[in-house]
C-alpha cells in the first residue's frame, strides 16, 4: 500500500488540490456559508480522478503487481487524507476566528464543532455517491461528480439553511418551535455553555461515525464495482 | 512451462476470443502473430486479468495466475505498446514510483538501459518520440528481472537499427534458459530473426501454435503461369494473380506434389499474408 500511496501522491495528485485547500481561507469571509469551501475540495478530488483517467492511470496501475482492490483503496485513502487535511485546516480557521473575531456567522453555520461536523457529513455524502459511481465504469468521472455535487449541495442548503432559519425562528417570539430554538442556542453558536459544548461534541462524534461508516461503505462498494470493470 | 494458456474465452458484441490455448516454455521467445484486431492484445490483457475472461485458465510458473495475481505479476514484465502514461511527469519520477513495487528492481540495470536507449531521466514523457516511449516502457519492464516478458507490439515505432538492437537484447535475455518472452507483433520480419515458437491468431482463434521451423516448413510459396491457376486453385491457401501468372501459398504436402509449379520455402510474412487472403483470394486475384 505504501508504494501505491506513493504513486497516488507523486503521479496522480493534481496541482490544483493545493489551491483548493487554500480556499479554506474562505472561512474568514464574514457572513458566508462556509461549507462551500468543502465543495471546492470535492472539486479538487474530481480533478484527480479526471486527470488520472487522462493519464491512463487505471491501465498503468493494473499492469503493476497490485490487485484492483488495492488500487481502489489507495485512491480512496488519498481522498480521505485530503479530507482530513481540509478538516484540520478548517479547525485551525475556526480557532483563529473564535480568538480574533467572535465566531459568529449570519450566512450559515458559526465557526465551531458544528461546522466541522457538517463538513464531515458533507464528505461522507460525497464519498458515498462519487466513489462507487466512478468505479462502476472506472472512467466516467464527470457523471459521477455531477451526482456527488448534487448530493453535496443538497446537504449545504439543508444544513446552512437550517442554521439560518433557526436563528430567524428563535428571534420570533410568536413561534414556539423547540427544535429550532435548541439549534440556535446550542448548535449554531459559540459553545459558551456546558450544554452547547455537549450538544456540539455529540453532533461531532455522530458526524465522525457517519463519515467513517459512510466512507468504509463507499470503499467497499467501489472495490466491488471496479472488480467487474475491464481495464482498457 | 512458464506460461500455460488454456481455452481462454472473451466475448464482445462484435468479437469472440475463442478457446485460445498455447504454452510458452522457459528460455524461449514465443512470437504471437496476427493482423490488427485479430485478438492479440485482448489475449494478453485477459491473461493478465486486466480484462475478465469468460472462461479458460492461465498458469504462470505452475501457479494459477488469476488466483495469485499480485505474486505472479512481480515476476512478469509487461509492455503494452509505447509508454503513454503520465505524460507531464519526468522519467525519473515514474521510475522512482515504479521501482517500489518490485523487490527485485535492479537500479544498475535500469540505468544501463537508460544509457543504452539514450533516455534522459530529466525529460518528461511528452518530450519523447514514439520510439523513445517504447524504449522507456521496455526499460521499466526489463529492470526487475522478470521471468516472463509479455511484450505487445514492442518494436512498433522503432527505427530499424533500434529494432535490431532490441532483438539482440531479447536473445541475450533468454540465453540463461530461465527467462522467456511472449512477443506480439504484426512486424513479422522481427520474429523471423528471434522467435523460437509461433502462435498465430486469426479472428480470435488460434490457427496454430508450434515451433518456428515447423511453422515455416508446413508451407511453400508456389508460382506458375496463369493457365495453371484453375488446376491448383483449390489447393492454394491464398494467391495473387499478375501479368505473368500467379504466386501463392500451399501446404507443403500439396506443393511437393504440384507439377509444373515453381516451389520455394515460405517466409513467415508470406504465410501470414496469403493465409489472411484465404477467405477472399478470388477477389484478390481480380
Amino acid at each position: 500500500m505504501n508504494a501505491l500511496l506513493n504513486k497516488e501522491l507523486r503521479l496522480c495528485l493534481h496541482p490544483t488540490v493545493f489551491i483548493y485547500l487554500a480556499l479554506v481561507l474562505m472561512l474568514l469571509i464574514p457572513s458566508y456559508p462556509y461549507l462551500v469551501a468543502c465543495f471546492f475540495l470535492c472539486n479538487a478530488i474530481f480533478f484527480i480522478f479526471q486527470s488520472s483517467r487522462e493519464n491512463g492511470d487505471s491501465l498503468y496501475t493494473a499492469m503493476l503487481p497490485v490487485s484492483k482492490a488495492q488500487a481502489v483503496k489507495a485512491r480512496c485513502l488519498l481522498v480521505v487524507i485530503l479530507q482530513i487535511i481540509e478538516l484540520l485546516l478548517m479547525a485551525g480557521m475556526c480557532a483563529f476566528s473564535l480568538v480574533a473575531m467572535d465566531g459568529a456567522n449570519a450566512g450559515g453555520t458559526d465557526h465551531g464543532l458544528s461546522l466541522l461536523a457538517f463538513a464531515l457529513i458533507l464528505f461522507a455524502i460525497f464519498n458515498l455517491i462519487f466513489l462507487p459511481s466512478f468505479y462502476r465504469t472506472g472512467y466516467k468521472a464527470g457523471a459521477a461528480f455531477l451526482k456527488g455535487a448534487i448530493g453535496v449541495w443538497l446537504w449545504i442548503v439543508l444544513s446552512e439553511g437550517t442554521m439560518i432559519a433557526s436563528h430567524a425562528i428563535a428571534q420570533n417570539q410568536s413561534l414556539d418551535l423547540p427544535f429550532f430554538r435548541f439549534v440556535a442556542d446550542n448548535i449554531d453558536c459559540f459553545p459558551a455553555t456546558g450544554e452547547a459544548w455537549t450538544a456540539q461534541a455529540i453532533l461531532f462524534g455522530a458526524a465522525l461515525l457517519i463519515y467513517a461508516v459512510g466512507t468504509l461503505v463507499s470503499v467497499r462498494l467501489s472495490v466491488k464495482r471496479f472488480e467487474r470493470v475491464d481495464v482498457q | 512451462m512458464i506460461l500455460e494458456v488454456r481455452n481462454l474465452k472473451k466475448r464482445y458484441p462484435t468479437f469472440l476470443l475463442d478457446d485460445v490455448s498455447f504454452d510458452v516454455e522457459e528460455g524461449c521467445i514465443m512470437g504471437f502473430i496476427g493482423r490488427n484486431g485479430a485478438g492479440k492484445t485482448t489475449t494478453i490483457k485477459a491473461i493478465l486479468n486486466l480484462i475478465h475472461a469468460d472462461g479458460g485458465q492461465v498458469r504462470f510458473d505452475g501457479r494459477d495466475l488469476w488466483a495469485n495475481e499480485t505474486a505472479c505479476k512481480k515476476k512478469i514484465g509487461l509492455v503494452l505498446g509505447e509508454f503513454s502514461y503520465y505524460r507531464r511527469k519526468k522519467l525519473k519520477t515514474i521510475a522512482d514510483v515504479t521501482k517500489r513495487f518490485y523487490a527485485d528492481w535492479d537500479e544498475e540495470l535500469y540505468q544501463s538501459l537508460l544509457t543504452r536507449f539514450a533516455l534522459d531521466p530529466e525529460k518528461k514523457v511528452n518530450e519523447l518520440s514514439q520510439g523513445m516511449r517504447v524504449k522507456l516502457a521496455l526499460a521499466l519492464a526489463l529492470s526487475h528481472h522478470a521471468k516472463l516478458l509479455i511484450l505487445d507490439e514492442p518494436t512498433s515505432g522503432l527505427d530499424p537499427v533500434s529494432r535490431d538492437e532490441l532483438l539482440e537484447l531479447f536473445r541475450a535475455i533468454i540465453e540463461d534458459g530461465e527467462h522467456s518472452i511472449l512477443f506480439s507483433t504484426h512486424i513479422i520480419s522481427d520474429l523471423e530473426k528471434c522467435a523460437d515458437y509461433i502462435t498465430y491468431i486469426k479472428n480470435g482463434s488460434v490457427l496454430c501454435s508450434t515451433d518456428a521451423d515447423s511453422f515455416k516448413d508446413a508451407y511453400r510459396l508456389v508460382s506458375g503461369e496463369a493457365d495453371r491457376l484453375d488446376r491448383f486453385r483449390d489447393r492454394l491457401i491464398g494467391y495473387r494473380a499478375h501479368a505473368f501468372g500467379f504466386t501463392g501459398l500451399m501446404r507443403a504436402e500439396n506443393a511437393d506434389a504440384a507439377e509444373g509449379l515453381k516451389v520455394a520455402p515460405a517466409d513467415m510474412e508470406s504465410i501470414m499474408i496469403y493465409t489472411e487472403k484465404e477467405d477472399g483470394h478470388e477477389r484478390a486475384a481480380e
